[in-house]
């Protein structure tokens, strides 16, 4: 059965989409077939991650929920554009053109759309997981996409605001009646105990950390340009990544 | 306390949006889009002009959650789908006994539009054939003809939750056209089965016919009686509630015009459908059907509404005499219980 993972921080700036691309990668590399959605129709961006270059998409999430093109038409492979060895990666972007950004978000859309776009998607790419990758904050996309996800993965920097947000997403993953859900700590300093946080952070939530990243000059320096699991496979954060993404499947 | 409510409510929205049993639904609407087969009524103009791919199915629980698929907000006239909830309004007017002693609930096995009176008590045989249907508007009661009007329209409003327009060009197409009709209700007249206002009488049954609905409303009608008559979200009471198994029984009996013998064998569920191609069907304690697709078959029933409501029947056990575990059970559908396999 295939599995739908969701990647949502109620804050900006928390890592959501290298945390999106680098798990969607490791679980790939594992021979699987991964979809990735970028349902951050306001300030898109994981495209770049994965090297795909706005001039040449055609078309993208945006054209399918205006009704212009089945959603697969809007899925590009970008295995190689990364480097990918072994499985199949797929990404939907959003468009970045400022004029399609301000349509939808002038017009809206039945978010009913994503929900069947998703499920056509999986079927018809036969994709045994879908990763997405979502906009910061509560809309009614990051309530659709918590509602349908097996797992959730609440991403949350070690900071007061992070903190309370992740509080309130919680809650509203718990109305909403998520299958598991997840917590990674993303730009940990590294001079904090991990274990100490780690414990922390579940007590307060009630939800298991699945990994802690710590705040890396390395990923910075690579700008999102790449995935940085794929460039840096040995490193720690890679070890980390692959850690959490074993989790997902296990589940 | 309201944030809660809030969030609950809302909450509500999306798991309804992600359950797997509207997956179920969306596909079973993307099967039956193919089905190019029936005609579209064209007994007045304005019907004719419908699209014959116009296909919304959405279902209510009792418990308010709407699940919605196709075109579910595209509005048409509610045609004969009225006359179930308007016998129910003249229950509460005027009693059981008195509206039995004018309109029988006998199946009459005829087609809606024959001009036949039982002859031994010269009542119409059922409230849901047109003769019945008009002595039914008959005994609606009302200071005049708006009172009169108003009394219906505010009625669907609480089984729906919304305010109802009538569609006047229909309306003025039905009257134009509505010589069939008018021979009936002179008819009954001269058997003292209706009173001297005839066409008022008519204009309101003309009116009925031409309130304008989606596939939403024709779920929330169904939903309200499944729940004993309350609407399940907006708790308003649209009918009291022991005339609910009244309204209920005629439908099963007489909804689907003169193929309700074979559709209760078939299906098994309560349902009243109209010329527009609409189709609401009662799950009692469960859940209300709405469906909206214009090409009827021979019998005048849509041919699209038809095949959802003997698939949802099928799959959920829904038939009210199935005794057999069914293939699959409703309330793990709605809720997404684990091991669902919807993707």
């Amino acid at each position: 059965m295939p599995k739908v993972v969701s990647l949502h921080s109620y804050r900006g700036g928390t890592g959501k989409s290298n945390t999106t691309a680098n798990l969607a990668t490791t679980v790939a590399m594992q021979g699987y077939r991964v979809g990735v959605v970028d349902t951050d129709v306001p300030s898109p961006g994981i495209h770049n991650i994965f090297g795909l270059e706005p001039e040449s998409v055609t078309k993208t999430l945006n054209s399918y929920l205006w009704g212009e093109s089945a959603i697969e038409e809007a899925a590009y492979e970008v295995g190689r554009n990364i480097g990918l060895s072994k499985g199949k990666l797929f990404l939907v972007p959003s468009s970045v053109k400022a004029d399609d950004i301000a349509r939808i978000l002038k017009e809206g859309y039945d978010v009913k759309l994503l929900n069947d776009g998703f499920r056509k998607l999986v079927k018809s790419l036969e994709l045994d997981y879908l990763f997405i990758d979502t906009h910061p904050g509560l809309s009614k996309e990051t309530f659709l996409t918590i509602a349908i996800s097996h797992i959730l993965i609440l991403i949350l920097r070690p900071d007061k605001q992070d903190y309370q947000g992740t509080a309130v997403t919680v809650d509203v993953a718990r109305q909403l009646k998520v299958k598991r859900m997840l917590l990674t700590i993303n730009k940990a300093l590294p001079d904090l105990n991990f274990a100490a946080l780690q414990k922390k952070v579940e007590e307060t939530y009630s939800v298991p950390v699945a990994g802690i990243f710590p705040l890396s000059s390395d990923i910075v320096r690579l700008a999102s340009e790449g995935v940085f699991c794929l460039r840096f496979p040995d490193h720690p954060v890679s070890d980390e990544y692959r850690k959490v993404a074993q989790q997902l499947m296990n589940d | 306390m309201t944030e809660l409510h809030d969030l609950a409510s809302l909450a509500s929205t999306f798991t309804a949006v992600a359950s797997p049993f509207r997956t179920y639904l969306a596909e079973l609407q993307e099967k039956y889009q193919a089905l190019m087969t029936g005609v579209v009524a064209d007994h007045i103009n304005e019907l004719a002009l419908a699209d014959p791919r116009w296909f919304g199915i959405c279902v209510v629980t009792t418990e308010g959650q709407t699940f919605e698929v196709g075109d579910c907000d595209k509005l048409f006239t509610i045609q004969s789908i009225a006359k179930a909830f308007v016998f129910g309004l003249a229950l509460e007017d005027h009693g059981r006994e008195y509206v039995n002693s004018k309109v029988s609930v006998e199946p009459s096995g005829e087609s809606c539009h024959a001009i036949v009176l039982d002859e031994t008590t010269n009542r119409p045989y059922n409230p849901i054939i047109s003769a019945g249907a008009i002595a039914i508007s008959d005994l609606i009661q009302g200071k005049n003809a708006t009172q009169r009007l108003k009394r219906i329209l505010d009625m669907f409003k609480r089984y729906t939750g919304r305010d109802h327009d009538i569609n006047v060009p229909v309306f003025l197409s039905e009257k134009a056209m509505g010589d069939r009709n008018r021979a009936m209700a002179y008819l009954m007249r001269n058997f003292g089965m209706v009173s001297g206002n005839i066409e008022e009488t008519l204009d309101l049954y003309f009116q009925q016919c031409s309130i304008l609905v989606n596939s939403k409303d024709l779920a929330m009608l169904a939903a309200t009686l499944a729940n004993g008559g309350v609407n399940p979200v907006t708790g308003d009471r649209a009918l009291e509630e022991r005339y609910v198994q009244d309204v209920i029984s005629v439908m099963l009996t007489c909804g689907m015009y003169d193929a309700s013998g074979n559709w209760v064998y078939r299906v098994g569920l309560p349902a009243q459908s109209g010329l527009s191609g609409g189709i609401t069907a009662v799950v009692p304690g469960k859940l209300g059907i709405g469906t909206f697709s214009p090409p009827l078959d021979p019998k005048g029933n849509s041919e699209r509404g038809i095949k959802v409501c003997e698939d949802l029947s099928q799959d959920f056990g829904l038939h009210l005499f199935n005794v057999a575990k069914p293939e699959r059970v409703l309330e793990e559908w709605i809720g997404g219980a684990e091991g669902i396999d919807d993707w």
